[in-house]
C-alpha cells in the first residue's frame, strides 16, 4: 500500500554530515545510500545516527541485484534488515536491473530483458525479498543503454507488470526516463502514461552528461530544464509524491543543492495546483 | 540454461573479458537512433566497469595510486580486477587482496616492494575507519583489580586494531601524500620498524613501537597473560624493571583507547 508522501528530500552524502548537523537545513528527509553504512562502526554511523534524530530516512541499495539468476544474497538482506530498524526506514529501494551472476558482482545496474521469463523472476525475486525483510519495497527504473533482441514489450510495461506480479512500489527516476527516452528514441510522456500512479512512491531528480549521440546517467551535473519540465508532467499524473535531488559526484556545497530542491518545491506548487483545478 | 541466465552470463563476459562478440548478437542495432552504434552502447558499460573499480581501489589506496601514477594504477587495477573480481556486494571490499596481488606482481617489470608495503598499511587504515565502535577501558577499571592478581590478566582489543612492521619509511611516504606535501623518495630500512594503527573515537591514529612494547602487544592479543609479558620483555630488560614497564605499556595502551575489556582466569 501506498505511503503518504515525506515532501522533498536529499541524498545524504558525506560532504554535508556537518552542514547538515549544525544547520538543521529545511529537507523533509534524506535518502542513505544503504551500501555505505553496512559497516560495522566509525564515521558513517556516528553521522547516520545523528542525522536520524532529525530527520525521517529512507534507504536506496544497488545490490539486492533483483533481476540476478543468483539467488539473493540472504547475509546482504540481514545487513539491510538491521540498518532499517537502526535508522527507522520509511522505506527500502533497489533497482530493476541486475548487477552479477555467478557470485561476480559488476557494481552497476546492468539491464534486463523485457521479458515473460523476466517479469516472473524478477518479480519472484522481490517477493522473496519483501517477506524477508516484512515490508513492501521499492524498485526504480535504471537508466539503459542497449535493447536486447529478446524484448518483447516497452520497459512502462515491464515494470509495471513486475509490479503489479511482485506487489511492490515503484521509484520513479524522472532523469532516467529522460535519459533513456533520449537513448532509445521513445516519448517519455507514454512512459509516464503507462506507469500505474498508486504504486509509485518516490522520484529521483538528476542531472546527467550529454555526449555526441548519447546521455549517461552520471548524477554528477544540475537538473536541466528537460528534466524539470517532465517532472511537471509526473506531478500531472501522480499527484503528491515523495521526491528529492540525488547527486552522486562533483558534490557542491549543500546550499546548491537547496537551491534545486526550491526549483522542485516551485514546479510542484505550479503544476500540482494545476492539476487540481483542472 | 535459461534465456535470462544466458544473457546475463554474455553480458558478464563483455564486462570482465572485454569479449564483444559474445554478448553483441544480443543487443538490438538502433543506429537509426541518434545515430550511436551497438559497440558506443556496449562501451557504455564497458568503461563504467572499468572506471567504478578503479574509483573504488583509489579510494581505498590512495597513497598507492600516488606512487605509481595515473597510467601505472589504472594498469594494475585492470590486472587486479581480472585476477580478483569483485563478489562483495560491497565496493568497499573489492581491494581487500591487493596486497597479496601487489606482492606477485613485484616480479614484473611495474611492481615495487613498497607499493606492497603501502597497500598492507593503507588496508589497515581502512579497515580502522569503519571498525565496530566498542567502548574503551578507563584506568580505573584496571586500578580496581587487586595488585597481586595483575598476573593472570588478560586483554580484549579494540577491533580497530592492527599491528604491522614496516621495511620501508611507508607511514612517511603515506603522511607527505595525504598532506599533499613535497614528495619524499621511498626509502628502505636498515631494519623493519613495529608500528601500530587504530582508531580513536573517530580518527585514525598510528605510532612506532619499541621492539619490548610489539612484543607485548603482539603476545597480549594473541593472549598472553600480564606474567607472561612480563617474562618476555626480559629479553631486552632486567627481571626487576618489567613488571614496571609492562605497566607502562598497560596505561599507554589505555590512554589511546586499545582496550576495551581485562579477564581474569
Amino acid at each position: 500500500m501506498k505511503l503518504p508522501s515525506l515532501g522533498f528530500g536529499l541524498g545524504l552524502r558525506k560532504e554535508h554530515y556537518n552542514a547538515i548537523i549544525e544547520t538543521s537545513p529545511e529537507v523533509d528527509w534524506f535518502e542513505i545510500l544503504t551500501e555505505n553504512y553496512l559497516v560495522d562502526g566509525g564515521k558513517p554511523l556516528h553521522f547516520l545516527d545523528q542525522i536520524c534524530e532529525k530527520y525521517p530516512v529512507v534507504m536506496h541499495g544497488v545490490s539486492m541485484s533483483l533481476g540476478s539468476h543468483d539467488p539473493l544474497d540472504m547475509d546482504y538482506l540481514a545487513q539491510v534488515k538491521a540498518l532499517a530498524k537502526r535508522t527507522d526506514a520509511k522505506w527500502v529501494s533497489d533497482h530493476m536491473c541486475f548487477t552479477g551472476v555467478d557470485g561476480t558482482n559488476a557494481h552497476d545496474l546492468l539491464p534486463l530483458p523485457y521479458t515473460e521469463e523476466a517479469i516472473k523472476h524478477v518479480s519472484n525475486k522481490i517477493k522473496q525479498a519483501q517477506d524477508f525483510l516484512d515490508r513492501q519495497i521499492l524498485v526504480e527504473n535504471a537508466s539503459t543503454y542497449v535493447t536486447y533482441k529478446q524484448s518483447h514489450m516497452s520497459e512502462w510495461e515491464f515494470t509495471t507488470a513486475v509490479a503489479e506480479e511482485s506487489d511492490s512500489l515503484i521509484l520513479l527516476d524522472v532523469n532516467n526516463i529522460y535519459v533513456s527516452a533520449y537513448n532509445h528514441g521513445f516519448d517519455p510522456l507514454e512512459y509516464l502514461d503507462g506507469i500505474p500512479a498508486e504504486r509509485v512512491q518516490q522520484h529521483h531528480i538528476a542531472g546527467h552528461s550529454q555526449y555526441d549521440g548519447y546521455i549517461i546517467d552520471t548524477h554528477d551535473h544540475e537538473v536541466v530544464d528537460g528534466v524539470w519540465d517532465l517532472y511537471a508532467e509526473a506531478i500531472k499524473r501522480y499527484g503528491e509524491v515523495s521526491v528529492m535531488i540525488e547527486r552522486d559526484d562533483n558534490i557542491p556545497e549543500l546550499s546548491e543543492l537547496l537551491a534545486e530542491l526550491q526549483i522542485a518545491r516551485d514546479v510542484f506548487a505550479t503544476n500540482y495546483a494545476g492539476a487540481r483545478n483542472v | 540454461m535459461s534465456d535470462l541466465y544466458r544473457l546475463q552470463k554474455n553480458m558478464m563476459a563483455w564486462l570482465t573479458e572485454k569479449n564483444e562478440a559474445i554478448v553483441k548478437p544480443d543487443i538490438v542495432d538502433t543506429g537509426e537512433v541518434n545515430k550511436v552504434s551497438v559497440e558506443q552502447r556496449l562501451a557504455v558499460y564497458g568503461n563504467a566497469y572499468g572506471y567504478r573499480l578503479i574509483d573504488a581501489l583509489s579510494d581505498n589506496y590512495p597513497a598507492v595510486h600516488t606512487l605509481m601514477g595515473d597510467d601505472d594504477f589504472y594498469e594494475m587495477t585492470y590486472a587486479y580486477m581480472a585476477a580478483h573480481p569483485s563478489s562483495h556486494f560491497s565496493l568497499r571490499y573489492f581491494g581487500h587482496k591487493l596486497e597479496e596481488f601487489l606482492s606477485e606482481y613485484e616480479k614484473s617489470e611495474k611492481g615495487l616492494p613498497i607499493y606492497t608495503e603501502m597497500a598492507r598499511f593503507e588496508w589497515s587504515l581502512r579497515n580502522a575507519f569503519d571498525a565496530k565502535n566498542t567502548k574503551p577501558l578507563t584506568l580505573e577499571s584496571l586500578q580496581e583489580i587487586p595488585v597481586e592478581r595483575w598476573g593472570e590478566l588478560k586483554f580484549q582489543f579494540h577491533p580497530s586494531v592492527s599491528r604491522v612492521d614496516l621495511e620501508w619509511n611507508t607511514p612517511q611516504l603515506w603522511a607527505a601524500i595525504d598532506e599533499g606535501a613535497d614528495p619524499i623518495a621511498p626509502e628502505k630500512l636498515e631494519h623493519p620498524y613495529a608500528w601500530l594503527l587504530w582508531r580513536k573515537e573517530l580518527l585514525n591514529y598510528y605510532r612506532s613501537l619499541d621492539i619490548d612494547e610489539a612484543y607485548s602487544l603482539d603476545a597480549a592479543i594473541q593472549g598472553s597473560d600480564f606474567s607472561s609479558l612480563c617474562e618476555g620483555v626480559c629479553e631486552w630488560i632486567d627481571e626487576e624493571h618489567a613488571p614496571a614497564r609492562v605497566a607502562g605499556f598497560l596505561s599507554q595502551w589505555i590512554n589511546d583507547e586499545l582496550l576495551v575489556e581485562i579477564k581474569l582466569d
